[in-house]
């Protein structure tokens, strides 16, 4: 044997490093789904035909599974270039590259200069410096290949090059120089832990097994990885199947056993070909079946296929399944050491745990121990998918924070405009980590501290796109399905756990049910037989425990906000809008050219459909359906145009007569709304047409808020606020003016004179910004120069300011003060990607020449001897580690400048003025927000209730006034004690046929005012949709409000 | 061994089948799996299952109680296409079950009370199944059509996908 494997050392060798140009092509299952089959066929034919000197092989898998398909091509004594996202038809491009010597600079990801397979380093050579590093790569960078050491590099059907890059030298290092006790030794020194998910030390079961009693012994690999979301085992497999073989002997010498099974799910038809393809090799070799020369030790090893059960995945079920029986669970003690497969002492292993084995025999205990944490040494592979922008499989030493899996390694989230939620680890044994807990390092206790599993290792990444409740859902309807049945708690305690959850999906569960579902779960986990059912309930109980407000969202208010429930919405973008709009209505009734019912349609809805169709963030489109087919269909856009033609045509009377001839009788109520901002305008219209006397106080001389007192003129013109207001007089809504609460009017009053009192004051209180000079002569706060913009038309400020913050604030402080000829810049402590402001707002600001310094944080503000300001100082900054917000932490450089101005503009954030509050006695939270009932807006005062900026935070104008809309259906509930908000809306009348014919046509752009024309004056920017481009655009939508049932 | 005759259909095949797997570990799983594969419409039909049991001689009810176990193994004729929706993890986060809607849509399967996991049209040429998880994560949603696995599945790929199948030839 000993020169038949020398011999396939040389050949593996030349086979890796060839003499001729080559090209290997990542063939696991998916680089195949994604066309790697079809493309190694290409290149196979164009070397035949034109009978070309370049070596073709097939290799593992790198892991990058997000730009597959990979091929490596590799010119003698030059590095080897990963090639990323190939396609058929780049395989001429690739030739040509080949003989010029040069390829493509847009496939080539990286190259690979050396690369360390643990026992061997292959040197491919140096060259190329302009391509990075394979480990300059963000996916690669702070990974650590020990498992993967060979994956994506050699051809996994070739056992020669497994040889030639150290393998099985381990094994015959074993078996001619160690003893099994020292063998297990070794693994026991290396704290090596199982991979399956629990952990426990690999060493002590080894010498549990070692030390049993009796003659036949067998050991099994655990390749039945069944969970969804994970696939390291399968990859591992079909990359570089002698690993596995090479560590299950060493174990099985060390362990006393002769005899080898490896369990694979069915499902991996690939890993099973490529798996038995190796054993064959292994056999053919002398190394399994025979006695291995230099030793007494030998082997036989067999693959059983599963059948398509999850259960058995837990060991004692798995026994079960390959003696010929229904994969039932047994309790242990025994213990599988003591009576296993066929009652013989077994010891079972994940692939992964087993694929550890021959570094540790290889390296040695203390080389091992170097990497991960000090309870939790090596590495682990993690499948990175979901939510985010790199998917694939990660191999990071333990220990490493979630943070640098998501963000770092992950690249944050998939979609341009979503924010990552969660990460669901372990799979349905595991648990759902919310994102603020991303700095938890993952190693087996923390992540069971904060009750998820490390398991195999799946991480499946969520979105605000993702519901918690169906994902809890999703696993319990898994587990159900995948109980074996044997127990109670877990047959029953599933079945009726998913009932229950059912119910909430559905928006008819109670919350007497959450806490039911919560204490089943308990049970369930503290009842069942075996590992499948004592877990199980995890991720129902992380949910509850980090999400239980979604729970209660569908409880309380029977929705679903990220628009995965589908019983309790028609269309997304209706469930998306903050004031429930009914979006297909009105797009509807465009398109059939009733313009007038399509307005009464949308102010129904909301009665500032002008307003906010300038200025909202258009929560409608980051869930519009037709989206996936271009860019999402333009919904503001549309209620702006509707507002602005019926005013123009002034036919609005019409349907303000129709609203207030259906008026309800006077109730005799008495209401007073607290803030005539979009939370306070939006409660009172409903209130009042419900027949309340309502009566609006405001600090300010007019109404609208931070409609009128924030938003800049160039985005929202004030005539058309005005206009909207119209409506109000119309109505009978009082308003008092110049009356502030906590010094003009008191709650106690209030709560007296009124049946109910609506607070809506928003958020307008400035966040300190802790810096010296604040107080200089120039320093001004965001909110108040715009509010001073409004008020006065101008502002009193010198030639150039620097504008301090990132959000919509700071954005139009800028603008504004660069209409009046101030020469403006922003600094932002971050990048531009993190800032908070409206994406639009920002890109106008640059088109507009404002200045952005990024990665600038401000210092100290300096000012002259008469106390005026002269400069702000600040650092530069550079991004640093991920935070939980999934952006990059602001890091001091040390370099300090100072940027000349006359005025400095702060604007880092707005909060609740919580010290009025304490005042009138209304309890807040530590947020300093007011604490209310959730989703039913009453304070701690009796009679007094309160939505908007005020409950939330900072938010939306849409957001406040969705909030308000709830508010005032509940008080108006309150007062009357029956549910009559629902009749004051009409159901219309027009089509429910989905469109035949999709009109392929991206996103209408309405008019804009050109930049040249903007400077010196509040002009509005954009202009709106003509007739005939709303129309059009009305046309885009999917009409995905109708389903089409499949189960109808 | 001489094959035992069955009045229903030819055995030979099973019995090189089970010849062929002898004493290996797992051998009732590998009998089963391998004798749906080569039973046409792939399921295992009562005479089968019979079969195999008095030549394993291993009790009916035992090997019964394997075939409604595992979801591998069908009781039932399946379609001439396969059309497997994956449900994982993954899958389901990137709207799997509104795929698994479509197609059976698409394909005018209405299943029937109480049916999950496995539909199959009324003129026998496709099946629709789930399954846990193909391991295909990171190229979710995936399918496979008749084994051949197609990833970043999206409604409209879907429609070219089952249009391409609609139009192929059954295989014999």
């Amino acid at each position: 044997m000993n020169a038949r494997f020398d011999e396939l050392k040389n050949i593996g060798q030349r086979l890796i490093r060839p003499q001729t140009p080559a090209i290997a092509v990542g063939m696991g299952t998916c680089g195949i789904g994604n066309g790697a089959d079809q493309l190694f066929e290409a290149f196979r034919t164009t070397i035949a035909e034109r009978n070309l000197d370049i070596q073709l092989r097939q290799v593992g898998c790198l892991g990058y599974c997000a730009d597959e398909p990979l091929v490596n091509i590799y010119f003698p004594g030059k590095p080897l270039l990963v090639l990323h996202k190939v396609v058929k038809r780049d395989v001429t491009a690739i030739f040509k590259g080949i003989e010029k010597g040069t390829l493509p600079k847009r496939l080539v990801l990286c190259k690979i200069s050396k690369w360390d397979h643990l026992s061997t380093v292959v040197e491919y050579g140096e060259g190329y410096p302009d391509i990075p590093e394979w480990n300059e790569v963000p996916f690669f960078k702070r990974q650590m290949k020990l498992i993967m050491r060979d994956a994506g590099l050699i051809d996994p059907s070739s056992i020669s090059e497994y040889i030639a890059v150290g393998g099985y030298a381990a094994l015959l290092k074993a078996v001619r120089t160690m003893t099994p006790e020292a063998v297990v030794e070794e693994v026991k020194d290396a704290k090596l832990r199982g991979r399956g998910g629990a952990g426990f030390s690999t060493g002590i079961k080894w010498e549990l097994l070692r030390k049993a009693p009796g003659e036949k012994k067998y050991i099994i690999c655990n390749a039945d990885e069944g969970d969804p979301g994970a696939y390291m085992n399968r990859n591992e497999i079909e990359s570089d199947p002698h690993m596995l073989i090479e560590g299950m002997m060493i174990g099985a010498y060390a362990m006393g056993a002769q005899e080898g099974i490896i369990y694979i799910r069915a499902e991996y038809p690939l890993a099973v070909e490529r798996l038995t393809n190796a054993v064959k090799q292994a056999t053919e070799l002398g190394l399994i079946g025979s006695v291995i020369p230099g030793s007494d030790f030998s082997f036989t090893l067999s693959v059983v296929k599963g059948a398509g059960a999850f259960v058995c995945g837990e060991e004692t079920s798995l026994m079960s399944s390959i003696e010929g029986y229904a994969g039932r669970a047994r309790p242990r003690p025994p213990f599988p050491a003591q009576k296993g497969y066929l009652g013989c002492p077994t010891n079972i292993n994940n692939v992964e745990t087993w694929c550890n084995v021959p570094v540790v025999i290889g390296k040695g205990s203390a080389w091992y121990k170097a990497t991960g944490t000090e309870k939790s040494p090596g590495t682990k592979v993690f499948s990175l998918v979901g939510k985010v922008k790199n998917t694939g499989l990660v191999e990071l030493p333990l220990g490493e924070p979630l943070s640098t899996l998501v963000y770092e390694i992950g690249g944050g989230a998939a979609g341009k405009e979503k924010r990552i939620k969660a990460v669901q680890s372990g799979g349905p044994s595991g648990g759902c980590i919310p994102a603020d807990k991303f700095s938890t390092p993952v190693d087996y206790e923390s992540l069971a501290e904060i009750g998820a599993i490390m398991g195999s290792g799946g991480m499946v990444v969520l979105d605000q796109d993702n519901c918690m409740v169906d994902t809890a859902r999703y696993f319990i309807e898994f587990t159900k399905n995948e109980s074996c049945g044997k127990c109670v708690p877990c047959r029953e305690g599933l079945a009726q756990e998913l009932e229950l959850l059912d119910k909430v999906v559905n928006g008819k569960a109670t919350q007497e049910e959450l806490t039911l579902m919560e204490s089943l779960a308990n049970s369930i986990g503290d009842t069942a037989l075996c590992g499948f059912g004592q877990t199980a309930p995890n991720p129902v109980l992380t949910t509850l425990k980090y999400f239980r407000n979604e729970y209660e969202e569908h409880i309380l208010r029977q929705h679903c906000s990220a628009g995965v429930c589908e019983a309790l919405f028609d269309a997304l973008c209706v469930n998306s809008c903050p004031m429930h709009m009914n979006i297909p209505a009105y797009l509807e009734l465009l398109k059939e050219n009733r313009l007038e019912e399509a307005f009464e349609s949308t102010i129904r809805d909301n009665p500032l459909p002008g307003t906010i169709g300038r200025i909202c963030h258009f929560h409608c489109q980051m869930r519009c359906r037709r989206e996936t087919v271009d860019t999402p269909v333009h919904q503001g856009e549309i209620h702006r145009y509707l507002a602005d033609t019926i005013y123009k045509m002034g036919s609005e009377q019409k349907i303000y007569e129709t609203l207030m001839t259906e008026k309800k009788p006077a109730t005799g109520k008495k209401v007073a709304i607290v803030g005539a901002g979009p939370a306070g305008l939006a409660a009172a219209f409903y209130l009042v047409r419900l027949g309340h006397d309502v009566i609006v106080y405001d600090a300010n001389p007019k109404a609208g808020g931070v409609l009128r007192y924030g938003i800049p003129a160039y985005r929202l013109p004030r005539e058309v606020l005005d206009k909207e207001l119209e409506l109000y007089k119309a109505l009978g809504v009082k308003f008092r003016f110049n009356k502030r609460l906590g010094t003009d009017i008191h709650l106690e009053y209030l709560e007296k004179e009124f049946d109910a009192v609506f607070l809506a004051i928003g958020a307008y209180e400035h966040m300190d910004l802790p810096i010296p000079g604040t107080e200089y002569k120039g320093v001004i706060q965001g909110t108040v120069l715009l509010d001073t913009l409004e008020r006065k038309s101008r502002v009193s400020v010198g030639k150039k300011a620097v504008i301090i913050g990132g959000g919509n604030v700071a954005i139009d402080a800028a603008r504004s003060l660069w209409r009046v000829g101030t020469d403006v810049t922003v600094v932002y402590r971050r990048s531009r990607d993190a800032m908070p402001a409206n994406k639009l707002e920002i890109e106008e600001a640059v088109a507009e020449g404002i200045n952005f310094e990024f990665f600038t944080a401000p210092l100290s503000i300096k000012a002259d001897a008469k106390g005026k300001v002269i400069a702000l100082e600040v650092m530069e900054m550079t991004g640093g580690t991920f935070d939980t917000s999934g952006r990059r932490k602001p890091i001091e450089t040390g370099k300090t400048r100072d940027i000349a101005c006359d005025n400095v503009i702060i604007a880092t954030g707005e909060r609740v003025d919580s010290g009025l509050l304490e005042r009138e006695k209304i309890v807040t939270t530590k947020w300093g927000t007011v604490c209310v009932e959730p989703y039913r807006y009453k304070t701690n005062r009796e009679r007094v209730y309160a939505a908007g900026d005020m409950v939330s935070g900072p938010s939306t104008a849409a957001e406040a006034m969705g909030l308000a809309r709830e508010a005032a259906s509940f008080i108006d509930f309150e007062l009357m004690g029956v549910k009559r908000f629902d009749q004051l809306f009409k159901t219309f009348d027009y089509s429910h046929e989905p469109p035949t014919e999709i009109v392929m046509t991206k996103q209408i752009e309405p008019r804009h005012l050109s930049v040249a024309s903007r400077r010196g004056n509040f002009q509005e920017i954009n202009r709106g949709y003509m007739g005939d481009q709303a129309r059009l655009e009305a046309t885009r939508c999917l009409r995905c409000d109708i389903r089409l049932s499949a189960r109808g | 061994m001489e094959a035992t005759k069955s009045p229903y259909f030819d055995t030979v095949a099973y019995d090189a089948i089970i010849d062929a797997c002898n004493d290996s570990p797992g051998r009732l799983l590998t009998v089963l799996e391998e004798a749906q594969k080569i039973t046409p419409h792939q399921y295992l039909p009562e005479p089968v299952l019979r079969h195999i049991a008095k030549r394993l001689d291993v009790p009916l009810s035992r090997i019964y109680s394997i075939v409604t176990f595992y979801s591998f193994f069908n009781l039932k004729p399946q379609g001439d296409h396969t059309i497997t929706v994956c449900r994982g993890t993954a899958c389901h986060t990137r709207g799997s079950k509104m795929l698994l809607d479509d197609v059976l849509l698409r394909l005018g399967i209405k299943p029937k009370e109480g049916e999950t996991g496995s539909f199959t049209s009324e003129d026998m040429r496709f099946t629709v199944k789930t399954v846990a998880c193909f391991g295909q994560c990171a190229l979710a949603p995936v399918i496979a059509i008749d084994e051949v696995i197609y990833s970043n599945v999206t409604s409209e790929k879907l429609e070219t996908l089952l249009k391409k199948l609609a139009s192929r030839k059954v295989k014999s």
